[in-house]
């Protein structure tokens, strides 16, 4: 490929930790085995859960994945941002990120709420058990979420930091916080989407 | 100046991605009417996901700018998702 | 390493010669040597542990929540001398749970991180053996004690064994956090990133066996194919890789303060 030799193109580099992409790519095999076995109970009884299905509002849930898409958006930013030097700028592009987050987890809460006063509880039938459950495993990867960008807040105000170790503690935060909104991408499309 | 056509990209990654997302409202427009289950559709959401976590693995994740261990890796999963999951579809219906 | 360090090491360099002059030098000057035994009681533990739940007694993989009484008592009565039998020999290696969590908790003593990561470690994990196990334990050998008991006192024993069994994980939960805490934080290498990331897949599938309260049939219950069989594969690639990441470190351990050096070759130790 012509770019690898190109002088104006950054030299390659793993992004953050590779402890970090270990850990998203094994929690992603853990993801799918869930999806897994979703799609095939799905399969087999597709008119129950169709007519389950139906009860979601896919615009709720289209919103949500614009607004969690805004947070991994804003997340690259703050990395971007501290690579040139720019950490207020950084710290900023962070604080956006949580609000966000924040929106998403009101949301979910509002829709949880919505659903169960419907009638649609954790054991209502075996739909609702696969939506609460992964929304809800979801729920506590973007909770964590937050102790990981509250990790990046920390070491973007901590004076005299190596610059090299600051970078790599972002990126790997960072990488944390796309994988959960991959994984949200892939959880919106087999609950909300998928017929 | 690198940066500034880096948020540039970001931002137009974003709304690729936004796009895609709303692409399923317009599917789903387009069914109006008795939800059927369609071996075609849930197909094609599937894939567009994986379409979808791609993008965010090579841009947002800046697997593009990582060793080529790296890039296959994270392809490698890709398609392994995309087997996993039509796969368990398949066998689930035809089960 | 630092002089210190270093000097303890070579004076404890093993002779040459005989296998069991060897052994017996080991046995009596390694200054690793209780590190070691500790290490050893954990891989007898297991290999007793595994085999006696899966095949003595027979009470792994669990049964069905959704069976009926007769089929309960049925399932007691084919395992009236393997439960007793296996169940004994587990209370009788149980009290070696407590040295596997001090070797863990030694490995969060030799960190940089404070030493209330490891007594708080070693206090979750002591109480966690009740409801971890010994409660199942003691429930299904009650059950297989008197098999004229009456159907319904069984069918209680049956779901108090399970149900404690597996819906208890969330106290293992906080032990597998403490553990992953203390190794990102820790500045001392004592074990790579990925285990501590490792330990937080491994808290994080334990949140999903939690369920198994609410659900009596389907994925979810405490024998269904994510709240078991995923589980179990998940925990059992988390059991061996930290019985050879305690390895490593009690291999690399040089009794000091500052960062674990990396394994040396027991050849270049002799310069």
């Amino acid at each position: 490929m012509t770019d690898l030799v190109d002088k104006s193109k950054p030299a390659r580099f793993v992004p953050g930790q590779p402890d970090m992409w270990a850990f998203v790519l094994f929690e992603t095999l853990v993801f799918t085995a869930y999806f897994g076995f979703y799609l095939f109970y799905r399969a087999r009884s597709p008119e129950l859960f169709l007519h389950s299905q139906a009860q979601l509002d896919l615009r709720i849930g289209v919103f949500n994945t614009l607004v969690l898409l805004l947070s991994s958006w804003s997340v690259a930013r703050c990395v971007q941002s501290s690579r040139a030097g720019a950490y207020r700028a950084a710290l900023r592009d962070v604080f956006i990120t949580a609000a966000f987050a924040a929106v998403f987890l009101l949301l979910k809460v509002f829709e949880w709420a919505r659903l169960v006063r419907m009638g649609n509880g954790l054991d209502s039938n075996d739909f609702f058990t696969y939506y609460f459950f992964l929304t809800g495993i979801h729920f506590v990867h973007l909770l964590i979420g937050f102790v990981v960008l509250g990790v990046v807040v920390y070491q973007l105000r901590s004076p005299a930091r190596r610059e090299q170790e600051l970078q790599e503690n972002i990126e790997t935060c960072a990488t944390y916080w796309h994988t959960v909104d991959f994984l949200w991408v892939l959880i919106f499309a087999l609950l909300y989407v998928v017929r | 100046m690198i940066d500034i056509k880096f948020n540039k990209r970001l931002l137009v990654v974003w709304l690729v991605l936004a796009s895609l997302t709303l692409a399923y409202l317009w599917i789903d427009h387009s069914l109006a009417g008795t939800p059927r289950a369609s071996a075609v559709i849930t197909s094609s959401v599937i894939v567009i996901a994986l379409v979808k976590v791609r993008i965010i693995f090579r841009e947002f994740m800046e697997v593009r700018q990582a060793p080529a261990l790296l890039c296959r890796l994270t392809d490698a999963w890709v398609v392994l998702m995309a087997v996993a999951l039509l796969g368990c579809y398949f066998i689930g219906r035809t089960a | 390493m630092s002089a210190v360090a270093a000097q303890a090491v070579s004076a404890a360099a093993p002779p040459s010669g005989p296998l069991h002059h060897r052994i017996a030098w080991h046995l009596r000057h390694d200054p690793k040597r209780e590190l070691w035994l500790a290490w050893g009681a954990l891989v007898v533990f297991y290999n007793i542990f595994f085999p006696v739940f899966f095949i003595v007694a027979q009470v792994q993989p669990p049964p069905q929540p959704t069976w009926d009484l007769a089929t309960q008592v049925h399932w007691f009565h084919e395992r009236h001398l393997g439960i007793p039998v296996g169940f004994g020999v587990i209370f009788a290696i149980s009290g070696m749970i407590a040295t596997n969590n001090a070797l863990i908790a030694y490995s969060m003593r030799r960190m940089s991180v404070s030493r209330a990561f490891g007594y708080s470690y070693l206090l979750i994990y002591s109480f966690s053996a009740v409801p971890g196990m010994l409660l199942l334990n003691i429930a299904l050998v009650v059950g297989t004690l008197r098999p004229e008991r009456d159907p319904e006192a069984i069918g209680w024993l049956y779901d108090f064994a399970f149900l404690s069994f597996d819906g208890t994980m969330g106290v293992f939960l906080i032990g597998s956090l403490i553990w992953m805490l203390a190794i990102l934080l820790d500045k001392n290498r004592v074990f790579p990133k990925w285990f501590g990331y490792l330990n937080l897949c491994n808290a994080l599938t334990e949140v999903v066996v939690a369920p198994c309260w609410i659900f009596r049939r389907g994925v979810l219950a405490w024998n269904g194919q994510i709240a078991w069989w995923l589980d179990m594969v998940v925990f059992g690639i988390y059991q061996v890789t930290f019985i050879v990441m305690l390895f490593r470190m009690i291999q690399r351990e040089d009794f000091a303060d500052g960062p674990l050096p990396d394994r040396v070759r027991q050849k270049a130790v002799g310069q």
